[in-house]
């Protein structure tokens, strides 16, 4: 597995420290590796997205990078302190949203606010109430009385207020309806605190990463599959639509498959890394008619991530 | 960390005043019905039971909510180190558990004292810090067991297992409590980490660790050899569950009196054997066994059996005090109080506290008091020399009262402590030939000119390692003892089993031996004959240990550890044996299975 570098610039970067660091970092569940050999290299500033199918290794490397969990082998560094040794200090920079938002529901919202203000010295009143805003959360209001959406609010916001140098959001907006959804990404983008640090963001939903993110890190099998803008990885993957009146080429034939369907008479490619020669390879194989069309990332992805696993043989 | 702990109240704050307003009520109910500070040891032992099990569950509930994995990251992903973390934790516990379990007791004590004529004495006022010490040594149980890693986890019970049914009493228990409480507490403080699946990383909460693990282990291949035995009843062969062998120590136990001393004068060499058989065939024979389990220590926190006795004729009901060495009455009539009861017409404090044997007789540990209820006072009527302690109440034989202490079957004269109140002077004096813990049971019959007496020893060898024999002495009517007979018993069970606890590890044997008794005065009724272990099972022993260091070479050459860590593992396997062999395995698994366990 060799080396994949983020490619997204940043001022910050030039102080040669990454973000998240990995090595050759390896996670072993009984038999089944959740991390192989993964060498990451996260850049300081924006927002990264991570993706992958579930079992990809996504939540393991993040317990792995906060501490939660040993590595089997390799090396995990978050702001360049080694995982396995986080300090309170440490902790102080990292921020964690999870997609439960789990906060402890007995408590008002202003007690807990009144807590963790308390608790980080950096924290930052206006980065929580221009969040807190954007949702309908009242202080005298028992976190366990706030429906998911809110609760998910509150918690980007007592993230956010802590003003940490990276934020690590694991899908957290997972079962939040559009409005929720929508609100939380709001106040993530239009937050300065989010701005100011590194954020990761983990989702299964392309177009809230379309949205928000900066870099796109697919993760498959515990495996570094892709690290680079979301429009560069749109841009590797194309649609084509051919007809062939007589037999198609094989699938194991086509070059940079991802997937392939054949609707109305018509076949459709999702390819990788094909320029227009591909074109001349679908005419070479006798197509009638060929047409290429762009791709959306949510297509690309899902293509990209269907590669490898099994499908009905009908598809 | 205060914001932690408050936040802790306030999420069990409602659970805890209900629980403590219950716990009043049922107080205050069974204080309506009973002297809930006048009860035998096994009442007292069934409420610490529910204490520690209160507090065990709320540790389970409590941290088994922050058990999950996304609840954990929460709680400890904070700038705050996790000692700090745990500790508030405990603290925010400590508080609930204190206002549902001392609270209440406090209260139930405050009552007491002020509207009953019930007595109250400063050893009462320790017992809501021993309950409360108790529901919070179950709560750090169930908190660690949720925490450790579960291949070891659950095993640390044997600390408070061994300690807490030691055999100290007053001040000393609760300093034996605080030391269970503080080391759990250590034990929890370092397994509360980010990384659960990991083994302590210090080398001290190492030791801490592996302490009371393999005394865990020690103590579940004990109950296996339980276990061994229950199978052995069910199939019908084993000594005590169906005909026990010929001459053995279970048929002689079981014998009658009679066949007892007939067994006994079969060994007997002296020219009158012959004389005594016929003899016992005509006589009464009475049994002796060592009753006395224990008598009331000052001050401790609770009673080997209510300290209290009923004046039926006068509607007195005598309790007695720990502060004031006396009886304090209560008017069964109208409940108010009825005045003071100690020895002689001047109520002279007693100098040990006292076990009422029935309306009649008070025992401390080495006095016999009758109760005079027309005077109200108690008369010292025998009184045994001050290193000697009462092993079973007085009985008859004849014209003689037999009294057994801890060192000697002495012989008094019936029908004198009958007819008068006096102190009594014994008559006869037969010295026990071993202590009083082998003693399994003394049968004797009056001859015309003394007494023939039969000892059988090996109480708690039925299993265990001690010797068992029988000894017949006869006690002449001038007060001169001679041996005439002594029958060795074959023991009944495998010699390895009978051994078993020793040879598994001679020092955990010792260890918990030495646990029981800390901080305890050592009780005379214990006193046991030394132990005689055959060459053999001196020989397993150390094969076992040797074995158990050969393993813990070759298993700590492939664990990640240091030079000098895998020298004190080694020399911890070759001292304690194999359980400390067991305790090297759950403790540092292989990088694979704790990865394993971790995901678990």
């Amino acid at each position: 597995m060799s080396a994949v570098r983020t490619a997204v610039p940043t001022p910050v970067q030039a102080e040669a420290e990454w973000a998240i660091e990995t090595r050759a970092l390896s996670k072993r569940y009984g038999g089944k590796l959740a991390l192989d050999a993964l060498d990451l290299q996260i850049a300081r500033g924006g927002i990264h997205a991570i993706v992958g199918a579930n079992g990809a290794g996504k939540s393991t490397l993040f317990r792995v990078l906060l501490g939660f969990l040993p590595p089997t082998s390799g090396t995990a560094a978050i702001l360049g302190c080694d995982s396995q040794r986080l300090k309170p200090s440490d902790r102080r920079r990292i921020g964690f949203v999870n997609e439960e938002h789990t906060l402890p529901g007995w408590m008002r919202v202003a007690a807990l606010i009144a807590m963790q203000r308390r608790l980080y010295p950096l924290w930052s009143q206006a980065a929580l109430d221009s969040v807190l805003g954007q949702f309908h959360v009242l202080p005298d209001q028992h976190v366990s009385e706030l429906s998911r959406g809110e609760r998910a609010g509150l918690n980007l916001a007592l993230a956010l207020a802590q003003r940490p140098d990276i934020l690590v959001l694991d899908e957290p907006t997972l079962g939040l309806d559009v409005v929720a959804k929508r609100a939380f990404l709001e106040a993530l983008m239009y937050s300065n605190e989010a701005a100011a640090s590194t954020v990761i963001y983990c989702s299964h939903q392309m177009e809230e990463i379309e949205r928000v993110a900066d870099n796109l890190i697919i993760l498959e099998r515990g495996q570094l599959r892709n690290a680079s803008a979301p429009d560069t990885f749109c841009a590797r993957v194309s649609h084509w639509i051919a007809e062939f009146p007589f037999q198609p080429p094989p699938p194991a034939n086509v070059p940079g498959l991802l997937q392939m369907q054949r609707l109305d008479g018509l076949n459709h490619y999702v390819v990788l890394d094909q320029s227009a020669e591909f074109a001349e390879f679908l005419r070479s194989a006798g197509a009638r008619t060929v047409n290429c069309m762009a791709v959306s990332l949510d297509r690309a992805v899902n293509s990209f991530l269907a590669k490898n696993h099994a499908a009905p043989a009908a598809a | 960390m205060l914001d932690l702990i408050k936040a802790e109240l306030l999420r069990f704050r409602v659970w805890a005043i209900a629980a403590a307003l219950l716990h009043a009520a049922t107080l205050g109910f069974f204080t309506r019905v009973v002297d809930p500070l006048q009860q035998p040891l096994f009442v007292y032992q069934v409420v610490a039971s529910v204490y520690v099990v209160l507090g065990l569950l709320l540790g389970l509930h409590q941290i088994g909510g922050y058990r999950r994995p996304n609840t954990w990251l929460h709680l400890l992903h904070r700038p705050l180190p996790a000692a700090r973390i745990a500790l508030a934790l405990a603290t925010a516990s400590g508080l609930l558990l204190t206002v549902v379990i001392a609270l209440p007791l406090l209260l139930m004590l405050a009552m007491q004292a002020g509207f009953s004529a019930r007595v109250v004495d400063t050893r009462h006022l320790w017992l809501p810090l021993a309950a409360g010490l108790l529901g919070c040594i179950g709560w750090l149980g169930g908190a660690y067991a949720l925490l450790a890693p579960r291949r070891y986890s659950v095993l640390v019970f044997a600390l408070p297992a061994v300690f807490l049914l030691g055999d100290a009493s007053g001040i000393a228990a609760i300093g034996v409590q605080w030391l269970v409480l503080i080391w759990l507490l250590g034990l929890l403080v370092a397994a509360f980490k980010p990384d659960l699946s990991a083994p302590p990383r210090a080398g001290i909460a190492e030791l801490a660790t592996a302490v009371p693990v393999t005394l865990g282990i020690y103590l579940l291949a004990l109950l296996a050899s339980m276990g061994y035995q229950i199978i052995w009843i069910a199939l019908g062969s084993h000594p005590l569950n169906s005909t026990p062998p010929a001459g053995g120590f279970i048929e002689t136990s079981r014998m009658r009196g009679d066949a007892l001393l007939q067994a006994g004068l079969l060994q007997s060499r002296d020219d009158s054997a012959e004389v005594w058989s016929e003899q016992v065939e005509l006589s009464e024979v009475v049994s002796l066994i060592a009753e006395f389990d224990a008598f009331p220590k000052r001050d401790e926190l609770t009673n080997p059996a209510p300290l209290e006795f009923d004046d039926d004729e006068r509607r007195v009901r005598w309790i007695f005090s720990h502060d004031r060495m006396l009886f304090s009455g209560v008017n069964l009539a109208d409940r108010k109080h009825a005045g003071v009861l100690g020895s002689g017409s001047a109520e002279t404090p007693l100098l040990l506290p006292p076990l009422p044997l029935d309306g009649e007789r008070v025992l401390t540990s080495n006095t016999l008091y009758a109760y005079d209820s027309e005077l109200q006072q108690l008369n010292p009527r025998i009184a045994l020399p001050p290193s000697e302690t009462f092993a079973a109440p007085p009985a008859p034989l004849g014209a003689a009262l037999l009294v057994l202490s801890d060192r000697a079957l002495y012989f008094y004269d019936r029908r004198a402590f009958s007819e008068r109140s006096d102190l009594q002077i014994s008559r006869a004096r037969l010295a026990l030939p071993a202590p009083i813990g082998s003693l399994e049971r003394i049968d004797l019959i009056e001859l015309l000119d003394g007494h023939l007496v039969s000892l059988v020893y090996g109480r708690a060898g039925v299993d265990g390692p001690f010797d068992a024999w029988q000894t017949l002495w006869q006690l002449a009517a001038d007060g001169s003892a001679h041996e005439i007979a002594r029958r060795e018993l074959k023991p009944d069970f495998p010699l390895a089993l009978r051994h078993y606890g020793w040879w598994l590890s001679p020092a955990l044997h010792s260890l918990r031996a030495q646990a029981s008794q800390l901080f305890a005065q050592p009780d005379p009724m214990r006193a046991h004959e030394p132990v005689s272990r055959p060459v053999a099972i001196y020989t397993l022993a150390a094969a076992l240990m040797l074995l158990a260091l050969v393993v813990a070479i070759a298993l700590s050459r492939r664990m990640p550890m240091s030079k000098a860590h895998q020298l004190v593992w080694c020399g911890a396997c070759l001292i304690v044996g194999l359980p400390a062999l067991l305790a090297l395995w759950l403790l540092r698994p292989a990088s694979g299975r704790a990865a394993a366990a971790g995901s678990a």
